[in-house]
């Protein structure tokens, strides 16, 4: 019965035969059965394997600070990179021979191709989450909101499937143009190094091979990922774990007070005018400023210091009619008389009947614990205790003045040794201080606006990824459809 | 004055006195080898091209092209550090570019130097001098010795020449053409012609004849003699310059409609070995049968086939399962299954005892018999010869290109070639380095006076 109906010549001339599409059904087909009967399953395992490997080792540091969200993002390339290509670089050259005989048979070479990009891109997918579900049980903490959609790993899912995606068909493309398996296993190993070293990224090139990058895969995957993670706001941790280690190391060298006041003194320099800007000291109550003399061990002692000495009667008179302050004590009137109270005064002097009880002394020493204690005693401490005093300053004007004293310019070639730990700095300034100032720092310095977390940047990476798997699917297809001229 | 240096690299490959005097004595000789090979001997003086011709001359012309493209290179990267001019200090510290220009140098050096070895083996094999010359060989200073000795010297003779008797053969050449069957096949072939090295090749030269349908042709030849290109030729996948008509139809104008009434089935198993007896046929069915065949019938021929060549009870197997004999018949299955008019088979018994050969045979013969053309091309005729009706016997000229030597009934054959047995058919034209008698000249002219009366 179904020789009858292909069996007169004639009529198979005018039969129409499966075009384009319909072919591609059949060999999608073909490839799923393949993939349970060639153990093309395999490659599931294996990343899950590769995931499990790299996620251990990154885990730590990826997403957490500058450094290891770079390398963690690398790594994550490098994974996808390899993946896709181990998945179809030997799916054509195997198979080379059963190609042309079904090319001769019919097949178009398009229609093969494409079933090709649809089952590998089933595959990717699956490895893909294959990848992200294992890295994140070992322990790799994804963000949780992403750019484009709402979640983060969407968003990098993507990324890794156009990876995976794009160095798939790449592997297709080679896989197609090698005759044997054995001659795309001799090309893959190049075809990796190239990627991996002008990914452009990691190691830096010389400006000459700077154009290669835009021919590889991993430059984009690396920009994409590398955006995704936020790495330009990542702290940069080297440099501080690289105090942390040398905090022992001891440090230290001769230098003269002028150059410490030059330094000081250099407002051209962004530094030194930031640190002029800082403001120290602060604003207290009177009732602070009491209690932390009243702690202070230093304070306590100079509370002995003698502030009068003994004294004459003479000398309190003359202590009125001389000093600034007391003036308008002096030309003050005594009601009902043309006599100033300093006029009266400078007369008591001059008596000489009075001398013996100018020299009289008339008051014991006092020192500055009895006036404390006297001032204390008026209740107005307590009275005044919540007033505030300011005593804000800038590190600038401590400069000027130390600059502008001339007893301190007059010691501006005294040297001095200075011999310390880098710990012992840090204690005094502030370790967390600094390590926060060093890694804002450091990681401002290595800001790339490519690396931008913007959905611009992603989308433009992605189309990129996008062109590369159009590229790649197109050249395995003009390359296959030169089969025919296999020499035999 | 370093354009001068540069050309004198490019002529000479060096520019040092020594050097090109050596090399100048080394294109003297070559020009005098080109001629005694049956070549132009100005080549000689042709940058490049002469290692071509040079491995044209040794029989090695498949090496021909890289031995030609390394030697370009290399000279190309002499010419570049040339005009890059750098100092001394400068080339102490390897630039990047320096970098690439040294690996890519020592690369094709390397090349250079493996086809080099290659193609003078290639000489010396066909000198039948000892291989002690390789020594000679080997080095771009010592190359003229062995150059100059053999092409000056007449004691040195080639045991081939490249192109000697093709002009003569091109004029005894069958002209005419086979007249056209309505229900068979007729090949009018002028010429198959390959492209290599900008060089162009004739494969093949003047086939015509014409096969009645109905009949079993048995295709003879000794390896290189074209009869897989003439197959490929015939059934319109490598076009030739020729008219090939199946049952007065063109299949060279209508090949996207007439493509799947010819089968052809290759020498290897190309099938994959994951996929099942069933679904291989399945999918073979889905591509060469008709859109408008739906499943069932669909499924119903292939169930037809596999009964006719008794894979039914291993349908459910894997190929990379099955016995030689079976993957052979699988093989045929897939071609058979679109009921084709021509069918080609090449090598079908390889791999294959006497008597799972003879019973695949019985078979086409058997599909012959239905009113199909088969042709198929075997090493061991002997044992199944009684089954075909024809042969055709293709053979290699002194100009390396495939001619019909004989195409008639089997018994004709014997005739012609005064021989019992087809394998010594096969012998007698086979090329005397090849263990065979030589004769592929003498059949191809004798068969053209026969065939022109």
């Amino acid at each position: 019965m179904a020789e009858m109906q292909v069996n007169t010549a004639k009529r198979r001339f005018m039969a129409r035969h499966r075009g384009r599409g319909a072919q591609v059904f059949i060999y999608l087909g073909k490839l799923l059965r393949m993939f349970i009967y060639q153990n093309d399953w395999k490659v599931l395992p294996m990343a899950a394997l590769i995931a499990g490997l790299v996620g251990m080792v990154v885990r730590r540091k990826f997403f957490i600070n500058m450094e290891g969200t770079v390398m963690g993002a690398f790594a994550m390339v490098c994974v996808c990179i390899w993946n896709g290509c181990f998945n179809s670089i030997q799916v054509i050259c195997r198979e080379r021979d059963v190609i042309k005989r079904e090319h001769r048979s019919g097949m178009h070479i398009s229609s093969y191709i494409f079933a090709h990009m649809l089952y590998q891109a089933l595959l990717c997918l699956l490895q893909v989450g294959v990848t992200l579900f294992v890295t994140s049980k070992v322990g790799v903490k994804y963000p949780a909101e992403g750019v484009i959609s709402k979640w983060f790993i969407v968003d990098f899912g993507i990324s890794m499937f156009l990876i995976t995606y794009a160095s798939d068909m790449m592997s297709l493309w080679v896989s197609s143009l090698s005759r044997t398996t054995t001659t795309a296993m001799t090309i893959m190993p190049f075809v990796l190094i190239f990627q991996l070293v002008f990914s452009g990224g990691m190691l830096s090139l010389p400006a000459w091979t700077k154009p290669l990058t835009n021919f590889t895969i991993s430059n984009p995957g690396l920009k994409v990922v590398a955006c995704q993670a936020d790495v330009n706001h990542r702290p940069y941790a080297t440099i501080a774990d690289l105090i942390k280690k040398m905090r022992d190391n001891e440090i230290g060298g001769t230098v003269t007070l002028g150059q410490v006041l030059d330094l000081l003194d250099d407002k051209d320099n962004a530094t030194v005018a930031e640190i002029r800007s800082k403001q120290i000291g602060g604003v207290f109550t009177l009732g602070e400023v009491t209690q932390m003399l009243e702690q202070s061990k230093s304070f306590n002692k100079f509370r002995q210091e003698a502030i009068i000495g003994e004294k004459t009667v003479g000398d309190l008179l003359n202590f009125l009619l001389e000093d600034e302050s007391l003036k308008n004590l002096r030309d003050f009137e005594i009601p009902n008389t043309d006599l100033k109270v300093g006029t009266v005064l400078g007369e008591l002097v001059k008596y000489e009947e009075l001398k013996p009880m100018l020299a009289q002394k008339f008051i014991q020493t006092v020192t500055v614990g009895d006036v404390v204690d006297a001032v204390k005693s008026t209740g107005l401490l307590d009275e005044f205790k919540d007033e505030t005093i300011n005593a804000t300053t800038t590190i600038g004007d401590i400069a000027d003045w130390l600059t502008s004293n001339e007893d301190i310019q007059a010691h501006r070639d005294d040297a001095f040794t200075l011999k310390t730990t880098l710990g012992k700095i840090l204690d005094v300034v502030g370790e967390k201080n600094v390590m926060s100032f060093l890694e804002e720092k450091a990681a401002a310095a290595n800001y790339k606006p490519e690396y931008e977390c913007i959905p611009d940047n992603i989308l433009k990476y992605w189309m990129h990824l996008f062109g590369f798997i159009l590229a790649f699917a197109l050249l395995a297809t003009i390359t296959l459809e030169f089969i025919d001229k296999d020499k035999r | 004055m370093i354009v001068v240096k540069a050309l004198l690299i490019l002529f000479f490959t060096q520019d040092g006195y020594t050097g090109m005097a050596l090399y100048a004595l080394y294109m003297v000789g070559l020009w005098k080898l080109f001629e005694k090979s049956g070549l132009e001997g100005w080549w000689a003086l042709v940058p490049f091209a002469r290692d071509y011709q040079l491995a044209r001359c040794a029989g090695r012309e498949s090496e021909g092209p890289v031995y030609s493209l390394s030697g370009f290179g290399l000279t190309m990267l002499s010419i570049i550090m040339l005009f890059l001019n750098r100092t001394a200090e400068e080339q102490a510290v390897l630039s990047g570019r320096d970098l690439l220009i040294t690996i890519l140098a020592i690369t094709l050096s390397l090349v250079y130097f493996i086809y080099n070895i290659r193609v003078w083996s290639g000489m010396i094999e066909v000198y039948g001098v000892r291989r002690r010359w390789m020594l000679l060989c080997l080095f771009t200073y010592t190359k003229f010795i062995p150059a100059l000795v053999w092409g000056f010297n007449k004691k040195y003779q080639p045991e081939w020449k490249v192109e000697d008797i093709r002009a003569e053969l091109a004029r005894m050449a069958t002209q005419g053409s086979a007249s056209v069957m309505d229900e068979g096949l007729t090949v009018n072939l002028s010429e198959r012609t390959a492209t290599e090295f900008f060089r162009k090749k004739v494969l093949l030269r003047d086939i015509h004849m014409a096969i009645p349908k109905g009949h079993m042709v048995l295709l003879l030849g000794g390896s290189g003699a074209g009869k897989t290109t003439y197959v490929n030729a015939i059934n319109g996948y490598e076009k030739a310059k020729a008219e090939v008509l199946l049952n007065g139809n063109n299949l060279y104008t209508q090949y996207k409609k007439m493509q799947y009434d010819v089968g052809f089935v290759p020498q290897s198993e190309m099938m994959r070995g994951k996929d099942t007896v069933l679904n291989t046929l399945l999918d073979a069915a889905k591509l060469r049968l008709p859109i408008e065949i739906n499943a069932k019938q669909r499924r119903a021929r292939v169930d037809e086939v596999m009964e006719i060549f008794g894979l039914t009870p291993v349908q459910n197997n894997l190929v990379e399962k099955l016995s030689g004999g079976q993957k052979k018949r699988l093989s045929i299955s897939m071609e058979f299954i679109s009921n084709p008019s021509l069918f080609i088979l090449d090598e079908p018994d390889s791999g294959l005892d006497g008597v799972m050969a003879r019973e695949l045979f019985v078979q086409l013969r058997k599909i012959a018999d239905t009113g199909k053309i088969v042709i198929v091309i075997t090493h061991t005729p002997d044992r199944v010869v009684d089954l075909f009706d024809d042969v055709i016997v293709l053979a290699k000229d002194s100009a390396r290109t495939g001619r019909l030597a004989y195409y008639g009934s089997i018994e004709d054959a014997r005739k012609f070639f005064d021989c019992e047995r087809m394998e010594q058919i096969v012998k007698s034209i086979n090329r005397k380095e090849e263990g065979g008698e030589g004769l592929a000249d003498d059949y191809v002219m004798k068969y053209a006076e026969v065939q022109h009366g």
